[in-house]
Formats: structure tokens, sequence, C-alpha cells
């Protein structure tokens, strides 16, 4: 219980004092922000080993006479233990990335105060809580959104902000619904809506969900804030808009599935026949129009959104194979795309191409970085020695077990697809050779190379090893059917 | 036709009132002159007046002073009568009010004219 | 002593800001006396509405009825503190507290000398005494009396500014007004003359007994009131005359206008619909539809009025002509849910808007700028203001934590209970659009870069105040208690036939 609130309290207090300490130096700056993200990450991973021993860890209040509760069950221990320990490495990618940039005390009381909200997204034990987070997470990233300043960075701020609030509204209204059903908001004792069996109006319930969360999971055509908020600081786009942000939709939506209706109730509506092939719209569309992106980091938005719906369609084909695949998809989608993102920071800073078409020949000015980079483009297609192997290998075998065979071919499809994004650019960095300095120098580079080779690294070792990732999509999985 | 010429016979004050109230209505909300304003909400609310007047009277009623000698008398409603003194006072301080503004707004921009003003107004602010 | 007043303590509330202010312009020369008084006024004021509210919530609400010089309803005018009462007394008492520290030693520059501040803080006092008249008063000649009692002092605050265009736009104001007025008055009269009774309880009885003999009579009366007060609280499309009063009065006016005046009316309305002519009449007469409707185009047009606004007190103006809607959608939906969140989104909407309006008037002090535009880097060199500001803009768009938040729960609850779909939409739309008028004002103040020149937060009453009011705001959001008590029985009350 002390390291849950811990947990909470840490990026909250860093991000506090950080904003308090006005004239610090960059140096000593950067040693709170690691301090304070280092100490959430170990107590959520306290957390999250307290979860999967099976403990109780529950904080419950009243707001204006409503209740709410923060109990995290192992979806939600899942869902701390990847945005902590990357919001770690994202801190440290930071210290590089940032250190010639303005408005460092801005960009860092925000990033850490973004990482209590979003572990109290993953934490929270009822609706209200689950909302309240949701909501904050807006305002606490929105500053990271416009750190650039400029008038494409307020526009991109306004989207990300009437987007996500229009977002937020329906899932109120989802959540009073469900309120004026049930009297009740805690969905930690099993699915909330269970007892009130199939009643009208039920379908419309979780289409406002999906609808609400579906903004921030970046749904099509709910996805259009999510490539104009790439004109954020590459950390902030790595972690927030692949992972933190996105995930927390994502989050929102399976928690939605699983825990306020139940996988038995949510299979008896219609819609449940409909979402997966929402998903599957999403998983083709978004990787095609990655395709025809020139600028990398739209490429890999787009991108994003594809791979979100990877494990939204395993979570709408209410199957445990699913189920598992898109706990798996979670963990490794997350560090890959983080990878990539890395590197086109690294890109980006060291050679100053953000555009795709320029990159021949980066790979040997930045080769550790393409390599890296190069892995993670593998692992996007879903090869063999890599996490997203085992994802997909789920995923498919929840959709042939559900019945809908041709979602598998979607996954296949989308896989080959994937190949035609990435895989070109990493040739073609490698392709010219001439005479180039080795840009990989210096600390600033170092701060952000490090935490990029060891994610990759990590990608390999779990596609490797899938076992070090099994118990915790075994517990989710077991939790829920 | 009999019926309607019977009633407004038998309710003329109420007629009455509410002629006056259109026309004060009417007063308020076309006139651009502050005055003329002015005077049409005073028609407003005497037909308003009138009207409750009109229903504490009742015909043939006596003053209502309590007549030892006949206490069985016919009195007319004295309650209406006494709000009324209340709403003359309310009327009378809000055209004392409104006449105080005419002067400021008459120092400043040189005319009682509700559309003059707002030209006058636009002509500052695009300055 | 302490027994004469307490027992007389619902008069006392009413009696003392008019009484206090009758004799202000006496000490005209001391200004500090004069706003010393003020501030002692309406703590008192607060102090009497907080014993009043425990009382009724003690007394499981039972109301408390006085009748004035003791002669007893139908002949006596009646007084009668219910929870409506001392819910709507709290909220008057709790928001013209920090007004009044705001205001002390501050009014100068806006006003003019010692004398118009003086006039002013009578103004002030009057305006308050009629409102906590308005909660307390169960007569309807009375409450057409206060009402003009509380129209010419709003007119007076509003023309106490010294701009020329404050006279202007309170002559719009008393012209409009006083239309409202004789529609009231003449409502009232219609009132009258089917039931022959002034008290609002003998009244309700006397109508529902007899309405069916005069069904045109009673729908004029009703038609008149709903136009009068209608305008009076800004109802949209009635509301053409508050964006310039509120803006154009001084900004401690403009909080206490948007605040507390629009609701004042907005209080005789439900007084008037639900005690008088009673629940099952409203539905018989399909009224609720109406005010659903009205409050529903309210809320999108005062939203979209508000987001073409460059200058900030007229933002925040068209804002409250937003949130009245909503008020009015509570009362159109007509259930204890609906109800219990309009009458909370109402004590919220006061606190929030004089926060928001006394924090604008501080920036505007200060820099001299009136256009959003123009207050960039404000939010730096102001902190707590903009802070305050912030704190009310996030409780406005309804996030958790803050007390926006509770009233729009209840009216969506309600809504839901009504199966009003339409509603509910409109209710998030409202939000979603409330964030998009008051988030550039703060996107402009913290993040855009080119700073103001030169300006600091306000003196220490004023920073009191303002803080005062944010932690309304919070404690209202977190743990609103015995208010938000008050309001579901006060609900409840409204919707039971007496």
């Amino acid at each position: 219980m002390t390291d849950l609130v811990l947990a909470l309290a840490s990026g909250a207090a860093g991000g506090i004092l950080i904003a308090l300490m006005p004239r610090a130096g960059d140096r000593l700056r950067n040693i709170v922000a690691l301090i304070f993200s280092a100490a959430g990450t170990l107590f959520s991973w306290r957390v999250a080993g307290a979860v999967f021993a099976g403990r109780t860890i529950r904080i419950s209040g009243e707001i204006a006479g409503l209740a709410w509760s923060l109990h995290p069950d192992p979806l939600g221990a899942v869902f701390g233990l990847i945005v902590s320990t990357l919001w770690l490495f994202a801190g440290v990618y930071s210290f590089g990335y940032m250190a010639e940039e303005q408005k460092q005390r801005t960009y860092y009381t925000y990033f850490l105060l973004a990482f209590s909200v979003t572990l109290g997204v993953a934490f929270s034990g009822n609706l209200l809580a689950l909302y309240l987070f949701y909501e904050l997470l807006t305002f606490a990233t929105y500053p990271l959104v416009i750190h650039e300043r400029n008038s494409e960075a307020m526009k991109a701020g306004s989207k990300y902000i009437i987007y996500s609030l229009s977002g937020a509204g329906a899932i109120l209204i989802a959540i009073i619904i469900v309120y004026s059903w049930t009297g009740n908001l805690d969905f930690t004792g099993g699915p909330l809506l269970a007892d009130c069996g199939l009643r009208p109006g039920l379908g419309w319930v979780l289409a406002l969900f999906v609808a609400g969360f579906g903004v921030k999971a970046a749904i099509m055509p709910l996805h259009r804030w999510l490539p104009a908020a790439m004109c954020a600081p590459t950390p902030v786009s790595a972690l927030l808009h692949a992972v933190a942000v996105v995930y927390s939709g994502v989050y929102g939506i399976v928690r939605v599935v699983y825990s306020v209706f139940g996988h038995e109730l949510a299979g008896q509506l219609h819609l449940s026949h409909i979402l997966p092939w929402v998903a599957a719209f999403t998983i083709l569309v978004g990787v095609i129009i990655a395709t025809q992106q020139d600028v990398l980091k739209r490429r890999l938005a787009y991108h994003t959104v594809s791979q979100l719906s990877y494990i939204l369609l395993g979570a709408f084909t209410l199957h445990p194979w699913g189920l598992a695949g898109a706990i798996c998809h979670m963990i490794s989608y997350s560090t890959l795309k983080v990878t990539l993102f890395f590197g086109a920071g690294i890109i980006a800073k060291g050679t100053g191409k953000v555009r795709v078409s320029e990159m021949s020949g980066v790979g040997w000015q930045l080769p550790r970085t393409m390599a890296a980079f190069g892995i993670a483009s593998l692992g996007m297609i879903g090869m063999l020695p890599l996490n997203t192997f085992w994802s997909k290998y789920y995923l498919m075998r929840g959709s042939v077990a559900m019945g809908k065979w041709q979602l598998a071919l979607v996954l296949i499809a989308s896989g080959l697809i994937n190949a035609f994004c990435f895989i070109p650019t990493v040739v073609a960095a490698f392709a010219e050779k001439g005479e180039q300095p080795v840009l990989e120098k210096g600390s600033a580079m170092g701060l952000m190379l490090a935490p990029t080779l060891l994610l990759a690294g990590i990608a390999l070792l779990i596609g490797l090893w899938p076992g070090l990732v099994w118990p915790g999509v075994d517990a989710v999985v077991n939790w829920f059917f | 036709m009999k019926t309607l010429l019977d009633s407004l016979m038998v309710n003329y004050p109420y007629f009455a009132a509410m002629i006056l109230f259109i026309i004060g209505a009417f007063t308020v909300l076309t006139r651009s002159n502050l005055f003329k304003k002015l005077i049409g909400i005073n028609i407003m609310e005497s037909a308003i007046f009138l009207m409750f007047i009109a229903a504490g009277n009742i015909r043939g009623g006596a003053v209502p002073i309590l007549d030892k000698a006949n206490p069985k008398a016919l009195y007319i409603n004295p309650l209406p009568s006494a709000l009324m003194l209340t709403g003359i006072v309310v009327s009378v301080s809000v055209t004392a009010f409104a006449l105080a503004l005419i002067i400021k707004l008459y120092q400043f921009y040189g005319t009682t004219d509700a559309r003059r003003i707002a030209e006058l107004k636009k002509e500052v602010a695009s300055r | 002593m302490t027994a004469t007043i307490k027992s007389n303590l619902p008069v006392f509330v009413v009696i003392m800001p008019l009484f206090v202010a009758f004799v202000l312009p006496t000490f005209a020369r001391r200004i500090r006396l004069v706003e010393g008084l003020v501030t002692a006024t309406t703590a008192l004021g607060f102090l009497g509405a907080g014993y009043l509210a425990s009382l009724i919530l003690i007394q499981n609400g039972n109301p408390i009825n006085y009748s004035l010089g003791g002669w007893s309803a139908p002949w006596g005018i009646e007084i009668q503190v219910s929870n409506l009462s001392c819910f709507f007394l709290l909220m008057v008492a709790g928001v013209s507290l920090p007004i009044a520290l705001f205001a002390a030693d501050n009014m100068t520059h806006e006003v003019g000398g010692p004398q118009q501040t003086t006039r002013f803080y009578a103004l002030y006092l009057l305006l308050g005494g009629a409102l906590a008249g308005m909660a307390v008063t169960s007569d309807l000649f009375n409450v057409f009396v206060l009402v003009e009692v509380a129209t010419l002092s709003c007119c007076g605050l509003v023309s106490s500014s010294n701009h020329p265009w404050a006279s202007e736009a309170a002559f719009n104001y008393l012209i409009l007004a006083t239309l409202g007025s004789a529609l009231i008055l003449g409502g009232i009269g219609f009132l009258y003359i089917i039931t022959g009774h002034l008290n609002m309880e003998f009244a309700s009885h006397e109508l529902n007994r007899v309405w069916q003999g005069y069904p045109h009579v009673v729908w004029i009366a009703a038609s008149f009131l709903l136009v009068g007060f209608g305008v009076k609280s800004a109802l949209f499309p009635l509301h053409v005359w508050l964006p310039d009063a509120h803006s154009a009065a001084p900004s401690p006016a403009s909080a206490i206008l948007s605040g507390l005046a629009v609701k004042g009316y907005a209080i005789c309305l439900i007084k008037v619909l639900y005690n008088v002519f009673g629940i099952a009449l409203i539905q018989d007469f399909g009224i609720h539809r109406i005010l659903t409707l009205l409050g529903m185009i309210a809320i999108i047009a005062g939203s979209v009025f508000a987001l073409t606004q460059d200058k900030l007190k007229r933002r925040l103006a068209f804002s409250t002509v937003a949130q009245v809607g909503y008020i009015f959608l509570g009362l159109g939906l007509a259930n204890s849910q609906s109800l219990t969140g309009m009458l909370f989104h109402m004590a919220s909407h006061a606190v929030i808007k004089s926060g928001l309006f006394l924090a604008a008037g501080a920036i505007i002090a200060t820099t001299g700028k009136n256009r959003i535009s123009e207050m960039a880097g404000v939010g730096r060199k102001m902190p707590i203001t903009m802070a305050v500001f912030t704190i009310c803009s996030v409780s406005l768009v309804g996030i958790p934590l803050f007390s926006g938040f509770v009233g729009k729960w209840h009216l969506l609850l309600g809504s839901l209970e009504a199966g009003n779909r339409l509603a509910q939409a409109v209710i998030i739309v409202g939000s979603v659009l409330c964030a998009a008028y008051l988030f550039p004002i703060i996107r402009v103040a913290y993040f855009e870069p080119t700073p103001v020149a030169d300006c600091r937060d306000p003196g220490l009453p004023q920073m009191i105040a303002l803080i005062m009011l944010a932690a309304w705001v919070i404690i209202l959001g977190v743990v609103p208690g015995p208010f938000l008590e008050l309001a579901k029985r006060a609900a409840i009350d409204l919707l039971v036939m007496k």
C-alpha cells in the first residue's frame, strides 16, 4: 500500500520539486528527474510484484459522495510495468536529447507529472478514478505537445485537447449510464455489468466507451490528433504518443471490455462482431498510410495507429488466446516502437534529417543507432527472433479460435506491408557507403544511444525467451477467464 | 360577437391595460431615442398598475374604511392598490435612475439617440 | 439578546445588509471604516447563513416559518427558511465575502474617488440584501420588490464604472430589466387575480384547485413570468444586455453580477414555478419542455459566442450565458437528480465565475490590457492569480476533484433519468466548448513566449479573496458533504406538492 502511494507520488513530487527550483542547473535538474523517475519505477515494480504474488492492494475513498479506489489487478500491473520501465528509459534519453533545448524546466515538470498520472490510470480500481486520471493525463501532457511553442505545435495542442475532451465526455456519459444501472463503479470484483444481463442500451454503452477511449487509442477515424502531435520533442513522441497516452486509451478499452462488461456479456452483443473489423480496418489503413509518409516521425505515428489496433483486435476476440496476444503485443510493441522513435530522434539530432527520402547513407554515420532501428523494423514484421512474433502468433490463434480466420489474414497482410514500411529505409541507410564520419560521439549522444540499444536488446531477449513475460500475460488471462 | 362585446364592456380596464402594455413595449423596443424608451417603460408599467387596481376593484364597492354603522358594506379590495403604491415608487426610482444615466450619456456623446451612440462607440473603438 | 438574534435570524440576514447599506454613505470620508463595515457585514451574513443551514440540516429539512410583524400568513408576509433558502443564502454569503475582500482598497481606480467607492459599496450591500431576501421570501409581491431592488442595484453597479460605455450598458440593462420586471409584475398580477393570494403556499393551493377554470390566464401568467425572469437571468436569446453590462462593470461588480445576481432571478423563477405552479402543472402545461429546449440552445449558443470574443471579460460574460443554460436545462428536466445538479451547478458556477472575473480584473488592473491575445506571459508574472484562474477554468469544464464535475454529474444522471439523450450530448458538448474558450486564455498566459512588461500579483486582501474562491471550488468538488445534502433535499422539496 505504501508502495502504491509512493509509486504514484514520486512522479508528482518530482515534477513539483522541479517546478519550484527556478534557476537550477541542467545537471541538478537531471539528477532530480532521474531519482524520481527511478523511484516511481522501483515502486511500481514492487506494486506489480505484489499483485502477481496475489496480494491485494487497495486504497479507496470518496470524492463528492462518489467512491473511488486504487486497486491494481494483473492487467493494471502489466500496464504499470511497461509504462514505468519505459519512462526510465525515456528519462535517460531525454537528458541527451533535451541537453541543448529551451524550457527544460517545463518539460521535466510535466514529464514527471504525466508519469504519476499514467500510473494512476494503470492502478485505478474503479471507473471514477480511471476517468479522473484519464482526464488529467490530457492536461499533464498538453504542455509537452506544445513544447515547441510554434503555431504548428499550438494547433496540434488544441486538436489534442478537443479530441481528448470529447472522448472523455463520451466516457463520462457511459460511466453515468453504468452508474445508474448498478449504483457502483468498482470493477475489481468481477465484471461490473455481469448481473445486469442483456438489456437495451448495453451496446450503446460499449460503443460510447470504445469511442471515448478510442480517441486516445487512435482508432480510425478518431486518430487525427496523433500525427499532428508528432511536432513534440522525440522523447515525448516516443513515450507518450507511442506508449503512455495511447496505451491509456487501449488499456481503457481492454478494461471496459473485460472488467466492466466481461467477455461473456460482451460476446452476446452484436457490437462485438463489428469491433474486430473496426480494429482490422485501422490496422490495414493505418499501415498503408504510414508507407506513404515521407517524414519519418509521421510515418511512425501512422504506424502507431495501426499497431495499437493489433492490441484492440486481440482484446475484441474475447478469447483467452486473443487476450494473451493483446497483452504480449502491448509489451513487445512498446519496446520496439520506443526503439524506433529513439532512433529517429538520434538521426534528427545527429544529422538533421527527418525525411525518409534523405536517409540514404545515414547508417554509416550512425551505425549502432541504425542497427537498433533495423532490429526494431524486423520486429514490426513479426519475425521470429523478436518478441512480436509471439504476440502475433497468439493474436492469430485467438482470431481463428474466435472463428474469424479472415482476421489472421489481415494480420499477415499487415506484417507484409510493415516490411515495406521500414525495411527499405534501413537498407537505404546502409546502401551508400561514403567517407562519412561516425556521429555517435559525445555524452549527449551516449545518453540517447544507451537506452536505444538496451531496448532493442530487451526486445531480442523477450523474443528469444518469451518465458520472461509469460507469467504476467498468464496472470492477466487467468484473471479475466 | 355579442359575447366578445359583452366581455369587452365588463372587462374594459383589462383591455385598456393590454393596449397600453403593447404600446409601451412597442415604444421601448422600436424607438431609438432614450427618452422615448423611458416613456415607453412608464406606459408599460402604468398598464400593469391599471390591471392590478382593476383586479381589486369591485363594482359598487365602497372605499375600504371600516364603517362601524354598516358592517356588511361591500368594500373594494385594498391590497392591490396598496401594492401598486410600492410599484409606483419602484417605477419612479427606475425613471429617476434612467434619467441620470441619460444625462451622463448626453454629457459624453452629445446625443440621446441610441443608434447614434452605437455609431460613436464604434468610431471610438476603431480608433 | 442572543436569543432574540437567533429567533429573528431569518430577518436579520436580509435586513442587516440593507441597513448597513443605508448607513454607509455617512461614513464616506473614512473609506477604511466603510470597507471594514462591508466585510464585517458579509462575514456576519456568512455566519448567519451557516447557522441557519446547520439548523435546517439538524431539523431534517423542516422549514422555519417566520411571520413578519407577527401577522401569520395568509394575512401577513411570511418568510420561510427552507433547504433551498439555506442553500442559496450560503451561496450568496460564501461568494460575496471574498468579493468584498477583493474590492477592499482596490476600487478607486475603477470607480473614482471615495464618494463613488462608498456608493459602490452601498449598492453592493443592497444587492446582497436583496439576494438574501430572494432566498427566504415566500411572498409573490416581495419577490417583485426584491427583484426590483436587485435590478436597480445591479444597474447602479454597472454604471459605477468610470467608463462612459458603462453608462450605456447600464441604460440598456435598465430598460430591458424593467421590461422584465413589468412582465414579472404582470405575471404575479394574473396569479393574484386567479388565486387571490400572494403567499406562495396559499396561492399554489388555490391555483391547483381552480386552474382548470382559467387555463389561458395561467398560460399567460406562466409565459409572462418565464420571459420576465428569462430576461433578468440572461436566458438566451434574452441575454443581449448581459455581455455589455458584465464586461463594462468594475471587476468585483462583474463577479457578483455574473456569479450571484443572475442566479437570484433564477431562484425566484424556481420558487414561482415549483412552489406556486407546482410540478404537476408544469408538466401539464409542458413548461418543462420549453425550459429544457431553451437551456440546450443557451448552452450551445452561449459557448459558441464566447469562442469568438477576444476581450477577456466579454468572453467570461458569454460563458455566463452558456452556464445559465445549464440551470434552465436542469430546471426543465424536472427530476430530483437534475434539480440537485442544477442547484449545485448554480453554486459552483457562482464561485467559479466570481473567481474568473476577479482574476481577470486583477490581470486587467495591473497590465492594463483587456484582450486575451495581449496576455502572453501573465501566468509567470502573476502566478497565484493565474493559478486561481486555471483552477476555476478546469472546474467549469467539469473535471473530477473540482466543483463543476459534481453538478454536471448530477445533471447527467438527471438527463438519463428523464431519458433525454440530446440533453446528455449537449451537456458534454458544452463542456468541450467550455474548454475550447477557456484554455486558450490559460495557454496564452502560461505558454506564449513574449512576457508582458511589468505586472505582479495583487495585494494581500485580493490574494486572500482569490485563494478563498479557489478553496471553495476544491472543497465543493471533493467534500461537498452538507452542501450537496442541502441541494438534494431542496430538490426533493421542490418536487413534493404541498
